[in-house]
């Protein structure tokens, strides 16, 4: 698909990014704002692969994705347990209840 | 070889500080007086041979120690050999000596016994180092320094409340004074640019640096401070009430020494006095009336030590009025003189009070008896301060009636003729005293059966009484300078003008008032009619005045509570509500902001997230419009 | 292919991206949501494919899908106290963030407005070769890392799980 400019792609990117900024801002579930996490990343996958493709093409930007998707793999797990975790003290996910630091 | 001055006021310092550190307790305080009477003795004997050395009417400088330059002023240590000073060191040295034998009796046995021998230690080094020093600073220095011991003193037996109070109120009074000399020691400093006697008087004067109007202004200024310290009008109420301390302290300071720290610095001043006739005037006007109002309210009082106090109160301003009318010479003769008799009166009192236990006269009577070399030393010393030939105070007295008469001053026979009132108002209050303790019979049990003190404590008075009886041969022939004394303080002065007839008659006119006030004084207690009952028969009206001290007292407890305290809580509502207020509203503030600013702690991470989603964009948006490239204008690698 | 066409199905891919990626967003039941996420993360592999890079491609699909979403998956399916839907699925903050997600793409777009970049692309190889290669030699540091990362990850995700006896 060689006619579709670079900036397209960049703008699609923006878009799956600020749509999963919102959901982390927004949901009560904790797994919820997880799923929003997500989006943001693979929005900048997009982002990185985009501009391999069009401006570089060195192997350094495919790499880099694969370890932002080992990472995001790693930071699922992770994140999980702790919510595993909190929600065994706290009895709820509603992240708008979990606020022992306020104040 | 030359004296070393300087050693002079610091081996009584040395004295208090073996006293204070090792000697406040038993058994070792026994040996404190020795210290400190071995420390005075040297120090008196160093004194002695210093006035030898020095050339009548010329000083010179000993030790000069220069501690401090700041800008043009100098602060120096240093000490001023000249004979005033010279013969106020001997006079002190020798008197306090004196009352520090007496003191070893007097106080045999008093809780604090070390105690007051160190604060005695400390007083005499503070006044010999204000008689010697050479700048005003240092003296200002010493002056504090007597004031501070002066309170100890007078608060010695602290528990109890009159005491303290008295002590206070002495502190607080020659405060306005020491003030008013503060003010006018740094008036002169800066017009002057130094503190220096000897430069002031040379170089200062002459030169003409200080206008009239600044002289005069630092001459009264500095008077001030001799007012509260002297006990003049209207500083004089500190030194009645003073009374509250032990009866050698009394002696020593509110007799023969402090309270003539102020006399000495008019004498030490007195060219800034020459130079400024307004201010000569004043002192004089103060020092007639003083002297006048304490006489009067002697005449009122039974205690005898507020006798002796309100006495040396008149005296003082016999004093002032000498230096105010020119007679130098003439008020410092005074001033030894009475610092022999009156120290003596003191210790007599003491004497007695050790005896009979009490103060007040109307419970003694026939302790002549009983108390014969009491009696005796103590008819003396009232023979001196009435002024009657040969006793010293006649010579003294004399001097100052003619310096006053033949003064230029204006209104001087009116001086002169107030000085002759206190002649015979003086002569018949000390007479009262006298009769009314001595003679007659014991109007109580405690006066039966009174016996003479110990030797240690009638020995000084023995000596003292002599100095009394002969001290007048001072005129003459002084001592170890080999002159007479108004040869060795002030050789320049004009001679004293006037014919021989109008010279005996003044002496004539002094010695018949001085005897017709003792004459009084005999009828009076002939007829029994001396005590306070019909004193205010005979003088209705006036004896209660004087009893009540001519209301002065009530006067200034008028004004402290009425307007002064109405002041002070006016200031002290001030202080709690506005001041505290604002400290307490900062508090308040702070906390109210905190509490505001707490609200952003919410607790809740999402909410973190969109406060700093708003800060990156907010801060992308300034980048933007500075106009930051963002890396964004790239140029593709083929 | 003519360009109409590459609009056309670039479009329709960029739908099949965004669409899902709202409901993940708005979904009031959180297992449907993460279900639309794996349709999104399907469209993305797609994507990846048409810029050429296969083997993330199927790296997208076999991890993040594979693996990642079934955990989620199976984390909210088998524990079910927290799979249980919630009453309000957003929060009080709903206008401030769309206020700040507005303005952020707002901003985004702005800067990326009148950007003369090359439309022609650069030869890039997508191929497994090619990442084995990177992999393997210039980039075998930030391999190993990454492995120990997992194994740290997974060691730390056992730990704050696991259940206390007694529980």
């Amino acid at each position: 698909m060689n006619a579709i400019p670079l900036t397209w792609y960049l703008m699609l990117a923006a878009l799956l990014f600020v749509i999963g900024l919102f959901g982390v801002l927004t949901r009560r579930h904790a797994i919820g704002a997880l799923l929003g996490v997500e989006l943001m990343l693979n929005a900048v996958n997009i982002n990185l692969l985009a501009f391999w493709r069009h401006l570089h093409g060195t192997a350094s930007a495919q790499v880099f994705v694969l370890i932002i998707i080992t990472v995001a793999a790693a930071e699922a797990a992770v994140g999980l347990a702790l919510i595993l975790n909190v929600y065994r003290v706290f009895h709820t996910v509603d992240v708008d209840e979990i606020n022992l630091m306020k104040g | 070889m030359t004296v070393p001055v300087w050693l002079i006021p610091l081996l009584p310092l040395a004295a208090f500080a073996v006293i204070g550190l090792l000697c406040l307790r038993p058994p070792r305080e026994k040996a404190a007086p020795y210290l400190l009477i071995l420390a005075l003795a040297a120090s008196l004997g160093l004194s002695l041979f210093a006035l030898r050395q020095i050339p009548p009417g010329s000083g010179h400088e000993g030790l000069v120690y220069r501690w401090m330059v700041v800008g043009d002023l100098q602060f120096e240590l240093g000490v001023l050999i000249d004979p005033l000073s010279g013969l106020m060191l001997a006079v002190v040295c020798l008197v306090s000596l004196l009352i520090q034998i007496y003191s070893i009796g007097y106080m045999k046995g008093e809780v604090g016994y070390g105690r007051y021998f160190a604060y005695m230690s400390l007083f005499t080094c503070s006044m010999l180092g204000l008689v010697a020093a050479n700048n005003l600073l240092l003296t200002y220095f010493f002056w504090e320094l007597v004031g501070l011991c002066s309170y100890l003193l007078i608060g010695f037996w602290y528990r109890r409340p009159a005491a303290a109070s008295a002590a206070k109120k002495a502190f607080v009074v020659t405060r306005f004074g020491d003030v008013g000399l503060l003010i006018g020691i740094l008036l002169v400093a800066q017009r002057a640019g130094t503190f220096n006697y000897l430069q002031l008087q040379w170089e200062v004067l002459p030169a003409g640096v200080l206008g009239a109007g600044v002289t005069t202004a630092a001459a009264l200024l500095i008077f001030s401070g001799a007012v509260g310290k002297s006990a003049q009008f209207p500083l004089h109420v500190w030194l009645p009430d003073a009374m509250e301390g032990p009866t050698p302290v009394s002696a020593l300071i509110h007799a023969a020494t402090m309270v003539a720290a102020g006399v000495f610095l008019v004498a030490r001043t007195y060219f800034l006095f020459a130079a400024a006739p307004a201010a000569l005037l004043v002192v004089a006007i103060i020092g007639a009336l003083t002297a006048l109002m304490a006489a009067a309210i002697a005449i009122g009082q039974d205690d005898i030590k507020r006798i002796l106090a309100y006495s040396t109160i008149s005296q003082l301003g016999y004093m002032m009025l000498a230096l105010g009318v020119g007679g130098y010479v003439a008020g410092l003769f005074h001033l030894t003189t009475h610092a022999f008799f009156k120290a003596l009166l003191f210790l007599c009192a003491g004497s007695v009070i050790h005896a009979v236990h009490t103060n007040n006269i109307a419970q003694m009577g026939g302790l002549h008896s009983r108390m014969r070399l009491t009696s005796i030393t103590c008819l003396a010393g009232a023979l001196a301060l009435a002024g009657i030939f040969p006793f010293a105070g006649f010579w003294s007295k004399d001097e100052i009636l003619a310096a006053v008469f033949h003064s230029t001053l204006p209104g001087h026979y009116v001086l002169y003729g107030v000085a002759l009132a206190v002649v015979f108002l003086t002569a018949f209050y000390m007479f009262r005293l006298w009769f009314l303790t001595f003679a007659g019979s014991p109007r109580t049990d405690v006066a039966k059966h009174a016996h003479e003190s110990p030797a240690v404590m009638t020995g000084p008075l023995l000596i003292l009484g002599l100095l009394a009886v002969v001290g007048g041969a001072l005129l003459l022939r002084f001592p170890p300078a080999a002159v007479g004394l108004s040869t060795f303080l002030a050789p320049n002065a004009a001679a004293e003008g006037g014919s021989s007839a109008v010279k005996y008659g003044l002496i004539a006119a002094s010695l018949l008032v001085a005897l017709a006030g003792i004459g009084v004084a005999w009828r009076g207690h002939r007829r029994q009619a001396l005590h306070a009952e019909s004193l205010a028969r005979s003088l209705p009206g006036l004896y209660e005045s004087f009893r009540r001290r001519l209301y002065i007292d009530d006067a200034y407890e008028f004004f402290v509570l009425r307007i002064l305290l109405v002041g002070s809580r006016l200031a002290a509502w001030f202080d709690r509500h506005v001041v505290n207020g604002m400290v307490d509203g900062v508090a308040w503030l702070t906390g109210r902001m905190g509490v505001g600013l707490r609200r952003v702690q919410t607790g809740q991470a999402q909410f973190y997230v969109i406060v700093i989603l708003f800060a990156v964009l907010a801060a992308l948006i300034v980048m933007a419009a500075a106009g930051y490239p963002f890396g964004l204008r790239m140029v593709a690698r083929p | 292919m003519s360009p109409t066409l590459q609009y056309a199905a670039f479009f329709t891919l960029a739908a099949l991206i965004l669409i899902p990626a709202l409901f993940v967003v708005v979904s009031r039941n959180i297992v449907r949501a993460a279900l639309w996420l794996c349709a999104c993360l399907v469209s993305v592999a797609v994507l990846f494919l048409v810029l050429g890079a296969e083997f993330l491609a199927a790296i997208q699909v076999l991890l993040y899908i594979g693996g990642i979403m079934v955990l989620l998956l199976f984390a909210l399916l088998m524990t079910r106290r927290i799979g249980e839907p919630d009453v309000r699925v957003v929060n009080r903050q709903v206008g401030w963030a769309l206020l700040g997600c507005a303005a952020l793409a707002s901003v985004l777009f702005w800067m990326l407005r009148g950007e003369r970049w090359p439309v022609a692309r650069v030869a890039a190889d997508g191929s497994p070769a090619a990442m084995a290669d990177a992999l393997l030699r210039p980039f075998v540091l930030p391999f190993e890392v990454a492995s120990l990362l997992l194994l740290a990850a997974m060691i730390a995700a056992i730990v704050i799980a696991r259940q206390e006896p007694g529980e």
